[in-house]
């Protein structure tokens, strides 16, 4: 029975943890760097988000779709005007610059709503029991919301053809430009949709916890950890190493103190690593 | 306009070094004394560190009004330790090597304190500190270190007693990963166990996580009748919202610093019920801690602005009564303002007049009374428990 407890919490960790990855993921997968600058835009989505439900009174899901947009909004712009000019340098400039750039967006949000801790105006729910298995109805909303949301951008880059323009790009970028891919197009589209998803996960949780300018920042690894364990650049992969790494660390308090929870996912990185170079799904795109 | 010369060049590089070869005291009397202040502005003990930094600040306006200290106005250099021990050291170094600060004032967390520490007293730079843990006092500082804040011996003991008052005999702690966290328990265990009462389970956990519901559900194995949490506010907001959702009713104590009224205003009423809390306090009664009041136009300040207070006010009078700014100055001095049969003084500026008479002093702070041992803890200091009655802090009781 506690096994099966510590799956169910680590499936619902797992779960919101796999939306900013798959932002991470697809940014890499298109635009062949880490962009670390997704904490700070989990930060602006929790706080957009904070923004539509305590300033404007709008429900949870009208926030979240609000949250979204403003960090993907600012997603966009701060790729064209500072990322961008940096990835003609090569990887390792850009990823640095992506860590200045999500210091100098978190400290921009510090400066604009202070550093007190904050809540949406949101009721806690009781948990539900079944047959002694507890789940938070606040758990399962964001599982259904971050399922949901997985499942359009599943559908979104097989179905549509942006969607696959941006999978030509991320496949053959040499190849799509022949065809007459604006990669400029593709690359501000992936930015948008992947900075939008981490100031959804950012919210998402946000609902869960509090909301402070580090909120991105205090998840970041964890969330490098499941896109590297899943494959960097695979979006299935970032979906399988957020579930990896939210019940592999749940499992792990079956026989470790719960204060090495982190150590989990890190060491998930290093045997799949062994054993597997690109992470469990390789690093196809789709 | 401004020409560049060889010669121009190699005459300011002659004035540069002539100047950096004079001995401190042959600079012109008047430039400012420089005291580092880092308090954590951000992270978990972002709702602590700006007001203790305001109180400090007020102390040293009032002093320089008053003409400052050895004919010398008193500057602060602020850094953010960002409640993080990398950053915190980064920052302690910047103060130590490029502003030559002779003492810091301000860590807050035990992991930050005793991170800084080392590279205060390598350097002879003074600290004083508000960590608790008992491990901070018995590092070899070399007696560049004090701290205002009591012991977590003294805490324990006196949050074990508490919990003995509330009916607490089967408690179960759950607290974050921190230099305190197996102190606290055994001084908790060594209070309850002789009176009858037992420690049930012991969970520390990491920070920064969204949920703690395993963990939760690990130490309700112990079926507590009393929850002892011991984290930050970051952390215990996310306990309290997990325990609610778990439908646990339990009474839970928690550090003050970890439900502030603004971090009780993010949750709904109903999660916090049932929550009590305790801190050092202020010694409320003192004229120190009325003037503190007075100074930064507070009506209640805590105990962390109280001990802020303090720390600035010790700092001034020390330099004064050594005639000298530096770390070593510090350490062999402020005992000697702060305890012992001096004339009683409750302020910075008070003390200063004092000793311009030529007469010795004893500091009364807004804290308590500011006396220490070998090893720079305090003596003694009392308690401050309050209840969280539908969503907001009320008092409880001083002990």
């Amino acid at each position: 029975m506690e096994v099966l407890q510590l799956i169910v919490n680590g499936l619902m960790a797992g779960t919101i943890l796999a939306v900013p990855a798959i932002g991470l993921t697809a940014i890499f997968a298109v635009l062949r760097f880490t962009n670390f600058a997704l904490a700070s835009h989990m930060t602006i989505g929790a706080f957009a988000g904070f923004v539509a439900n305590v300033t404007f009174g709008l429900p949870a899901v009208a926030s979240l779709a609000f949250a979204f947009l403003i960090a993907g909004l600012v997603g966009v712009i701060s790729d064209e005007l500072v990322l961008k000019p940096f990835r003609r340098s090569g990887f390792i400039t850009t990823a640095i610059g992506s860590i200045a750039l999500t210091i100098a967006l978190e400290n921009l949000v510090r400066f604009i709503f202070g550093n007190q801790l904050r809540g949406y105006d949101l009721p806690i729910q009781r948990d539900w029991s079944f047959s002694g298995i507890r789940v938070s109805p606040q758990q399962v909303e964001n599982f259904v919301v971050a399922v949901i949301v997985m499942a359009m951008l599943f559908a979104f880059l097989a179905f549509t053809r942006t969607g696959k323009s941006m999978r030509a790009v991320a496949d053959n970028p040499m190849l799509a430009a022949i065809k007459g891919i604006n990669a400029n197009v593709v690359a501000r589209l992936v930015s948008f949709v992947a900075m939008g998803l981490a100031g959804l996960g950012g919210m998402l949780i946000g609902l869960d916890t509090t909301i402070d300018p580090l909120i991105g920042f205090k998840t970041i690894l964890q969330i490098f950890a499941a896109a590297v364990v899943g494959g960097l650049g695979s979006i299935p992969g970032a979906v399988v190493g957020a579930l990896v790494v939210g019940v592999g660390e749940e499992l792990s308090l079956l026989v470790l103190s719960p204060a090495y929870r982190t150590a989990v996912g890190f060491i998930a990185i290093l045997i799949v690593l062994t054993f597997r170079p690109r992470g469990i799904l390789g690093q196809r795109a789709y | 306009m401004l020409k560049t010369t060889r010669r121009k060049v190699l005459k300011g590089a002659a004035a540069l070094a002539t100047t950096a070869a004079l001995p401190k005291g042959a600079y012109a009397q008047g430039e400012p004394i420089k005291i580092g202040i880092l308090t954590p502005l951000t992270g978990a003990g972002g709702n602590d560190g700006p007001r203790m930094l305001k109180a400090m600040t007020a102390v040293f306006e009032e002093v320089n009004k008053q003409g400052g200290v050895l004919g010398r106005k008193i500057e602060t250099v602020v850094e953010d330790d960002q409640t993080n021990p990398e950053a915190a050291v980064r920052a302690a170094r910047k103060l130590i090597e490029v502003n030559k600060v002779p003492m810091i004032l301000g860590t807050w967390a035990s992991a930050v304190t005793a991170a800084v520490a080392p590279v205060c007293w390598e350097s002879k730079t003074f600290l004083m500190t508000v960590s608790g843990a008992d491990s901070i006092t018995l590092l070899p500082h070399q007696g560049f270190l004090i701290r205002t804040q009591p012991t977590s011996k003294l805490q324990a003991t006196a949050h074990g007693e508490f919990l003995w008052a509330q009916g607490g005999r089967k408690v179960a702690i759950i607290g974050i990963q921190a230099p305190f966290a197996m102190a606290n328990k055994e001084h908790l265990e060594a209070t309850l166990k002789p009176k009858g009462g037992e420690i049930v389970s012991h969970i520390i956990y990491e920070k920064d996580k969204p949920t703690y519901r395993s963990e939760i559900d690990q130490m309700m194995r112990g079926k507590p009748d009393y929850i002892y949490t011991n984290g930050y506010a970051p952390d215990t907001v996310v306990l309290l919202r997990d325990m609610f959702r778990a439908g646990i009713n339990l009474p839970k104590f928690a550090q003050s610093y970890a439900v502030p009224q603004p971090t009780l205003d993010t949750i709904p009423a109903e999660v916090s019920a049932n929550v009590f809390t305790g801190q050092p306090s202020a010694d409320i009664e003192s004229p120190a801690y009325k003037l503190a009041a007075a100074r930064i136009g507070e009506k209640e300040p805590d105990g962390y602005v109280s001990q802020a207070t303090d720390w600035a006010s010790l700092a001034v009078l020390t330099i004064a009564k050594a005639k000298a700014v530096s770390g070593v100055a510090m350490k062999d001095n402020v005992r000697k303002i702060c305890q012992g049969s001096g004339q009683k003084v409750y302020s910075a500026v008070e003390g200063l007049k004092v000793l311009a008479e030529g007469k010795e002093i004893n500091y009364e702070g807004a804290s308590g009374p500011c006396d220490f041992t070998d090893i720079g803890d305090i003596l003694g200091c009392r308690f401050r428990y309050m209840h969280v009655v539908k969503g907001k802090l009320e008092f409880l009781k001083l002990v």
